[in-house]
């Protein structure tokens, strides 16, 4: 059983749902995002979902492609980026871990030795933000065979017709954006997000877990009610990493005031 | 998606899954709109009477007895309504988008001339417009940001990354991911994910299925070259089309070597850039050795984008098309020359290719004959050329 599954098992049976923060690997320098990530590991949340950066994050907002442009300039290497995940593994065995990369720093790699060295490092999960299930077959192989599972995106969008070709591809949660747009802090969902669950349900049984616009205990509990399994929060993370580095608030105190809420 | 619109190992849709409804959308209108009688109707009905179509085929004979060898023709876009060749493919796709119900355009520009023609479709038809300019290229192509505004169009500059074009890009994709249900994507180059290469290409081959009826009547036989510059590559792309069944046609393409392409300060990507995906596509482009994208540079910001439309790799990979470059300076010289020994004002993108026509032309015999994609006209470069001059 992979972490995912396992830890979405025990949650499930102790009737609670998936706290899950983002943060970008290496910001906003590789040093300090080491303590970043203790910080994260130490709140105790269900798992952990970490970015490479990427120059051109087309799926992101500006509070991420800000974030990425400044962990660049401040000399991040792709190296650093495994580092950190192995460093994440080192301080927690169990927790499981996802990342979001975009495709062209697979490319960069090549599929079979990006893949083989997330799983080195103990990443379990891996969502390319921009490779829909129409070319999941350029990567699938590669991840079968270093044992990452496929994490994908469902927008209120989607058709029924689409989850047919993202079932035998997908593996860990899928990643539900709840409103249309980029990752932000904007909480403006979707008004179909109830029926979109219900679409959902017909085609997969994996854990469904909500991103974009999650940024208060507010947002979580009405993503409760709405019938996730688990709530993603990264853009408001990045701003709350920023804000402390300025004397204003504590990470640590953001994280445990979320994770109370779930 | 009915097709994935590759090129060889070039192309593709590498969207995130929020665009993927919108693409799947765009591709069923654009297969649609091809075999509809009355699109292609109002299509080339605008086409000629509103942008001015057929535009002229000229031959260039001072240039080419100057030069003394090669005889020298330009297909005349600069002479297309908006002062470029992209008012084909913004009125295509602004109808495409009426078709569609959208109510809204979003468009990326680089040098403006895309964001201008946008504007223009916009306001012809009625459509609220909203152009993303990278921040460095709102100052130094302030004239066109003018006209934008002018012909009714918001402009936003894009402050994020290298506040150039593909930074432009990325924040229309932005747009567009949140707003579909009402809004179409313009793109104004042979890039991005499917449908848009083969949809912006298909609205721009008028050009070379005029080019080839045109030289074939006036110089009674095929040229022996074609050459166009290449950014994005739409321009060339257009003109190709009506050549690529001609193999003894040459195809030439010619990019942004800026400061020398053995600098850090240019934009050849054909010539040096390495396999990737970057918004929507896979292609060629300029990057690290670990995938981070680079910041280009050239004195045309038409041709200042760090990948190219894939099929351009495509051509180039199967030997069909050849890519040159033609630094800063060499354009400049393209300018210059051909501004005194034609009285045309040529843009500094289409000088890149006006340069190539320039030093190939006295290698060659008299009967030869080089086409030249003259893809747009020089008045928005006046105050670059200034500086550049040292005026």
């Amino acid at each position: 059983m992979s972490r995912f599954a396992k830890r979405f098992a025990e949650l499930k049976a102790q009737d609670k749902k998936a706290f899950i923060p983002f943060t970008l690997l290496g910001f906003p320098t590789v040093e300090t995002s080491k303590g970043i990530l203790k910080t994260l590991i130490d709140a105790k949340p269900a798992a952990l979902e970490l970015g490479f950066p990427f120059s051109d994050p087309v799926a992101d907002g500006p509070v991420i492609q800000a974030a990425v442009t400044e962990t660049l300039a401040n000399g991040y290497k792709l190296p650093h980026a495994f580092e950190s995940i192995a460093y994440a593994r080192s301080l927690d065995a169990d927790i499981p871990i996802g990342v979001l990369v975009y495709y062209n720093t697979i490319l960069s790699e090549g599929a079979d030795a990006f893949f083989q060295q997330l799983k080195n490092t103990g990443a379990d999960a891996c969502l390319i933000a921009d490779l829909p299930p129409e070319e999941a077959e350029e990567v699938k192989p590669s991840a079968d065979l270093a044992g990452i599972e496929l994490i994908f995106i469902v927008s209120p969008l989607t058709s029924a017709d689409r989850f047919a070709s993202f079932s035998q591809y997908a593996g860990a949660f899928l990643y539900v954006v709840s409103r249309l747009g980029i990752t932000g802090t904007e909480a403006r969902y979707d008004s179909r997000l109830q029926e979109l669950i219900g679409t959902i349900r017909q085609h997969s049984d994996l854990p469904l877990c909500v991103g974009f616009g999650i940024s208060t205990p507010e947002h979580i509990q009405q993503m409760k009610v709405v019938g996730f399994d688990g709530m993603i929060t990264g853009s408001r993370i990045i701003q709350v990493i920023e804000e402390e580095a300025k004397g204003n608030g504590s990470l640590a105190d953001y994280l445990a005031t979320m994770m109370q809420s779930v | 998606m009915k097709t994935l619109g590759k090129f060889g190992r070039f192309g593709g849709c590498y969207a995130p899954e929020s665009l993927m409804p919108a693409l799947e959308e765009l591709e069923a209108a654009f297969l649609d709109i091809q075999n509809d009688d009355a699109f292609q109707a109002e299509f080339h009905d605008l086409l000629q009477h509103y942008a001015g179509r057929p535009t002229a085929m000229y031959h260039a004979k001072n240039l080419s007895q100057q030069l003394g060898g090669a005889q020298i023709w330009f297909k005349r876009e600069d002479l297309l309504h908006g002062g470029a060749h992209k008012t084909n493919n913004a009125i295509g796709q602004a109808l495409l988008a009426k078709r569609m119900g959208k109510s809204r355009l979003i468009a990326e520009t680089g040098a403006g001339q895309h964001g201008v023609a946008t504007a223009m479709a916009g306001a012809m038809m009625g459509m609220p417009t909203e152009i993303y300019m990278g921040a460095i290229d709102v100052k130094r192509q302030a004239p066109n940001v003018l006209r934008m505004e002018l012909l009714g169009a918001k402009v936003n500059a894009v402050e994020s990354g290298g506040k150039t074009l593909k930074d432009a890009i990325n924040d229309a994709m932005r747009d567009w991911i949140a707003n579909t249900h009402n809004t179409h994507y313009l793109i104004g180059t042979v890039a991005g994910p499917h449908p848009f290469p083969q949809m912006v290409k298909y609205f721009h081959q008028v050009i070379g299925i005029e080019a080839r009826q045109q030289i074939i009547a006036q110089a009674g036989r095929l040229p022996d070259a074609v050459l166009a510059c290449v950014g994005g590559g739409s321009n060339a792309i257009g003109i190709f089309q009506g050549f690529m069944d001609d193999t003894d046609v040459k195809l030439i393409g010619v990019e942004p070597a800026g400061h020398g392409v053995h600098t850090d300060f240019h934009g050849a990507v054909l010539a040096k850039g390495t396999f990737g995906v970057l918004q929507g596509m896979k292609s060629l482009m300029l990057q690290t050795d670990d995938g981070q994208v680079l910041n280009t540079h050239s004195i045309s910001a038409g041709l200042d984008y760090p990948s190219v439309g894939p099929e351009h790799a495509y051509l180039q990979e199967i030997g069909r098309a050849s890519y040159v470059s033609a630094t800063d300076e060499e354009a400049l010289e393209g300018f210059k020359i051909v501004s005194r020994s034609e009285g045309i004002l040529p843009a500094l993108e289409s000088s890149h290719a006006l340069w190539e026509a320039i030093r190939l032309a006295p290698t060659l015999p008299k009967d030869t004959i080089l086409l030249v994609n003259l893809s747009g006209r020089g008045d928005k470069d006046l105050a670059t050329v200034r500086e550049a001059l040292g005026g």
